[in-house]
């Protein structure tokens, strides 16, 4: 296995491996620089949201203030909450664990580059999309959550609520993006003997925030893209007089709204269960009860949506429900601080500046739940509802829940990032501002928010017992800056004075310790395997064996790019996962798809279209580069010994990275359902026409065909496994045909059935989903086009039958969702009135 | 009993949960959209009826999932700790499941469902 010194290892690796520098960085798509990336781009924009919260409290120092008009204060205060939540909280988060994640669990790399590297350039663009409506004075007004119908066209006529809707959707989409990768990075290219059992516990909670995403953000992407409808295509579904229903959005908003806040908590709460044991110097207690912690919690908080809604008059058994939901909630939480609070009393703690956070985390945090289980109790709930207490305490668990656990984060692996360590010293001044200015700022907000104080005022009157508590919160709030600005200043002058760290400067038990600090482009030179929790605990020597090149997948002299891929259960080796190399296509499809983002904004459609047009035919250009696309086709040598690459398998990484992303698909489309059912029993002026405007012979037609294509390519894949490519080319040709005449014909059935979605939500909501399958179906229609041309050129075969089986799943999707609609769309109706 | 071994235990419990927590939601709103009971009559009508037993049901599932999750648990041995850690984990994740099914079911028994 091994080829030669380290040293010219190290070079032959880098020959590979290594990133381009000036305009050619653009094309990097490892894993390593996308997470720094997504790192400081989230730390540019706390900067940003911070100086936003800034204003805020420089505009409510006084009474009677005149620092900011009402409407950019509007603009500030939805532009802050905007900003923290979707442009800082969520990437930096996802940033984190996309840099840590391959690194624990001794990979290479995650398991599709380029669609990080998309991910955060999408983040890029559509954040500054958004930020520059500010300095345009062109911000959105209408809060975080957009409530309709305030940001509907009647009361927001300008383009400020537009930049929200797109600018947020693009950045939704990259938080997808990430998710769908870490969840299959993270069950499927571990090092091998990493059972689920010995997963490090960031591993598990990176797991569920995923998951969550991939659930969660679906149903605020599709109430985005209704609500822009809405606007720009004078289509219905939050307006009461045409059918619709204001509080769709609301549910739509919060059944993301909810969970997004435990996306925001749980990965900071899987840093501290990864720091705390490392400062305790023992294992975590209760591994096991944490992992079913952090699993309820991921569950139980899709149930608590409603917790948000206890005053627009839902019945009181309903809200009940939620309450209880919202209350049992604290529990899993509650067992992990006691996991963590026993493992420092059975450790023998160490104290390092990163344990000041940690403690100033433990303090806020537990503050933040108790006010947090006092509103879950409806009644109270009534009283403080939109005064100031409520901002107290949602600034109460996401600084404390997060910003602190955050920085503790970075001191911990300042080493990762500048192969120093961090400096006593200023360090504990930044905490102790940060820690008094915070409680200043917010403890004495709840007083406010008691004393009756509405949030969101944009000044007060003088004499209300406000004056005292508003100055005092707007002192604090300077000194947290002052501190946060400490803490920036001494993570910049580490990088000159701080020490140079050892080999696992502290003793940590996971894997991304094993690195040269700062980590090479591929991490790791040799892949180690794994027969405990605790690696570098239970075997201190791997660090120097994976750096001398004596564990697996060593060889380079092949030019690829490779990592294992192992089984999701027992970690054990079932293929190489060959990854793409740097390139220019996520750069570019970001950039064309702000193109498309920036059309819709300023109305110039045709802009808008031909962008459309660029980014599907860039797209496809990627999914050209897949597996063998060059020279030789699927004659690719691998040594003897080795298992095969991925695309040889039937069961690569792809499928799992096409089912994940089916899931987020049809999350959106779940919720486009029930918004179809929703509207149907709750809108006040619900308007059914007499006839259904749709053919119903012509869409079960429409459905029986696409059954019949997709029967066949499930023959085709059948034979695949078998290992007989008989006829592939023809039968993938046939069967896109076939598709893309359902396509057609699904086109006509809409073109035909006289719809008017402008004028009521029932024809808007049918439109919607008729359009939703039209595109799916004409997706799956030209990919398997271009199966079939690959056929053509040899690169997909029996030898390499994957992609054909990763397209399969798009098809059975499809199935589902056709079939859906014809339920929900004809029969439906048809059986319960109308139609 | 291969299949309480397979790694889907894991979150199964929740699942069930959450497939419950759907038809909760739903089954009221759609309740009271059709037929909603008379508000005087209180906690004991049809609705609620249905709601509770329906809620009953699940929690029964779950139990009896753990305890076979928590038997199998204890029927391995030492060198498949991946097979105990799955069934164990499945095991406490429906206990659980089922004590919060129980726990937000309990309004049921005492307010009536469409006010
Ligand atoms: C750095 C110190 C911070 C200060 C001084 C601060 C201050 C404020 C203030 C005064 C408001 C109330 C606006 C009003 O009622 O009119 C507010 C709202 C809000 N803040 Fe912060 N904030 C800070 C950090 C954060 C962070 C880290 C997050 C999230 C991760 C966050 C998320 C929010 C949200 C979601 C709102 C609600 C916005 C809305 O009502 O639309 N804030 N903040
Ligand atoms: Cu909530």
């Amino acid at each position: 296995m091994i080829e030669g010194r380290p040293d010219e290892l190290h070079q032959q690796f880098d020959e590979v491996w290594g990133n381009p520098r000036g305009w050619r960085a653009a094309t990097i798509v490892n894993h390593t620089r996308i997470g720094l990336l997504f790192l400081l781009t989230g730390l540019g924009f706390f900067i940003f949201g911070g100086l936003l919260a800034m204003l805020i409290r420089a505009q409510l120092a006084l009474p009677d203030q005149a620092f900011m008009d009402a409407d950019t204060y509007n603009q500030v205060f939805t532009m802050h909450g905007t900003v923290m939540m979707f442009l800082f909280a969520v990437p930096m988060m996802e940033g984190l664990a996309v840099y840590l994640i391959p690194k624990m669990l001794g990979a290479r790399d995650l398991v599709f580059p380029r669609l990080s590297a998309l991910g955060y350039w999408c983040y890029l663009f559509g954040g500054l999309i958004l930020a520059a409506s500010l300095f345009l004075e062109l911000a959105p007004d209408a809060g975080w959550f957009m409530y309709t119908p305030l940001s509907s066209l009647p009361y927001s006529p300008g383009v400020n609520s537009d930049f929200w809707l797109l600018g947020i959707t693009f950045v939704e989409i990259s938080a997808v993006t990430a998710a769908v990768e870490l969840v299959v990075a993270i069950l499927r290219a571990r090092a091998p003997g990493m059972t689920l059992q010995r997963m490090p516990l960031y591993a598990w909670y990176i797991l569920t925030m995923a998951m969550m995403i991939v659930l969660g953000f679906p149903p605020l992407i599709l109430g985005s893209i209704l609500l822009e409808l809405e606007r720009a295509a004078g289509m219905a579904f939050f307006d009461v007089a045409r059918g619709g229903d204001p509080i769709l959005w609301q549910h739509l908003f919060w059944l993301f709204g909810h969970p997004e806040v435990y996306i925001i908590f749980l990965p900071a709460a899987g840093l501290v269960s990864t720091m705390l044991p490392v400062f305790a110097r023992r294992p975590i207690v209760g591994y096991r009860w944490v992992v079913v912690a952090v699993l309820t919690t991921g569950f139980i908080s899709f149930a608590l949506w409603v917790h948000h809604m206890f005053t627009v008059g839902i019945p009181h058994l309903a809200q009940a429900f939620f309450s209880a939901a919202s209350m049992l909630v604290a529990i899993p939480t509650g067992v992990q601080v006691f996991s963590w609070l026993a493992t420092l009393w059975l450790g023998r703690p160490v104290y390092h500046v990163p344990m000041l956070w940690l403690f100033g985390f433990l303090v806020i945090f537990v503050a933040g739940g108790l006010t947090g289980v006092m509103l879950a109790l409806v009644p109270f709930n009534w009283q403080v509802h939109d005064t100031q207490f409520v901002v107290a305490h949602l600034h109460y668990v996401l600084v404390g829940g997060m910003f602190f656990p955050l920085v503790a984060a970075v001191y911990y692996w300042l080493p990762h990032f500048s192969g120093r360590m961090p400096s006593p010293r200023l360090g504990r001044w930044g905490f102790w501002l940060v820690f008094g200015g915070f409680n200043l700022t917010f403890l004495v907000m709840h007083w406010t928010g008691l004393l009756g104080m509405p949030r969101r005022a944009y000044t007060y009157a003088p004499g209300l017992g406000w004056d005292t508590p508003n100055l005092v919160s707007s002192i604090g709030s300077f000194i947290m800056a002052i501190g946060i600005a400490t803490v920036l200043v001494d993570v910049l002058l580490h990088f000159r004075f701080g020490v140079r760290a050892a080999p696992n400067p502290w003793h940590a038990d996971t894997l991304e310790w094993a690195t040269r600090l700062p980590p090479t482009a591929y991490n790791f030179i040799s892949l180690p395997s794994v027969d405990s929790r605790y690696p570098l605990w239970d075997r201190p020597d791997l660090v120097k064996e994976m750096a001398r090149g004596e564990q697996g997948l060593a060889a380079i002299a092949h030019g690829r790019r490779e990592t294992w891929g192992t089984d999701a259960v027992t970690g054990e080796v079932r293929e190489i996962i060959h990854l793409p190399g740097n390139t220019w296509l996520p750069f570019a499809v970001a950039l064309v798809l702000s193109a498309v983002c920036i059309g819709l904004l300023v109305k110039a459609y045709a802009v808008a279209s031909v962008a459309i047009v660029a980014a599907a035919i860039l797209v496809l250009r990627w999914s050209w580069e897949n597996g063998a696309y060059e020279e030789g086709g699927t004659a690719v040598p691998i040594s003897a010994g080795d298992p095969p690459l991925h695309w040889r398998t039937h069961n690569g990484p792809g499928r799992w990275g096409m089912g994940v992303t089916l899931l987020a698909d049809g999350a959106l489309y779940a919720a486009l359902l029930f918004g179809w059912f929703y509207l149907w029993t709750v809108a006040p002026q619900w308007q059914m026409p007499a006839q259904s405007p749709l053919d119903a012979r012509g869409m079960l037609a429409n459905a029986l065909l696409l059954s019949a294509a997709t029967l066949w390519l499930r023959r085709v894949l059948a034979a695949l496994r078998r290992g007989s490519d008989k006829g592939l080319r023809g039968q993938l040709a046939a069967i896109a045909a076939l598709g893309l005449l359902q396509s057609a014909h699904l086109l006509w059935l809409t073109y035909a059935s006289d719809l008017a979605p402008k004028a009521t939500a029932h024809d808007a909501v049918i439109a919607v989903v008729l359009g939703y399958a039209l595109f799916h179906c004409v997706l799956a229609g030209v990919a398997t086009g271009l199966q079939a041309w690959r056929a053509h050129y040899g690169y997909v075969d029996r030898a390499a039958p994957y992609e054909p089986i990763v397209l399969g799943q798009l098809w059975y999707y499809n199935f589902g969702v056709v079939w859906s609609a014809y339920v929900a769309l004809v029969l439906f109706p048809s059986t319960w009135g109308g139609g | 009993m291969t299949w309480l071994y397979h790694p889907l235990q894991i979150p199964l419990g929740l699942i069930v949960w959450g497939v419950w927590f759907i038809a909760l939601y739903s089954g009221l709103s759609v309740g009271c959209a059709v037929a909603p009971p008379d508000a005087a009559a209180g906690p004991w009508n049809w609705l609620n009826v249905v709601l509770g037993g329906a809620s009953l049901a699940t929690v029964a599932l779950l139990l009896g999932l753990s305890a076979l999750c928590w038997r199998a648990s204890r029927r391995v041995g030492q060198n498949e700790r991946a097979k105990r850690f799955i069934a164990r984990v499945g095991a406490s994740v429906h206990l659980v499941a089922a004590l919060a099914t129980l726990f937000i079911a309990l309004p049921i028994v005492g307010l009536p469902p469409c006010v």
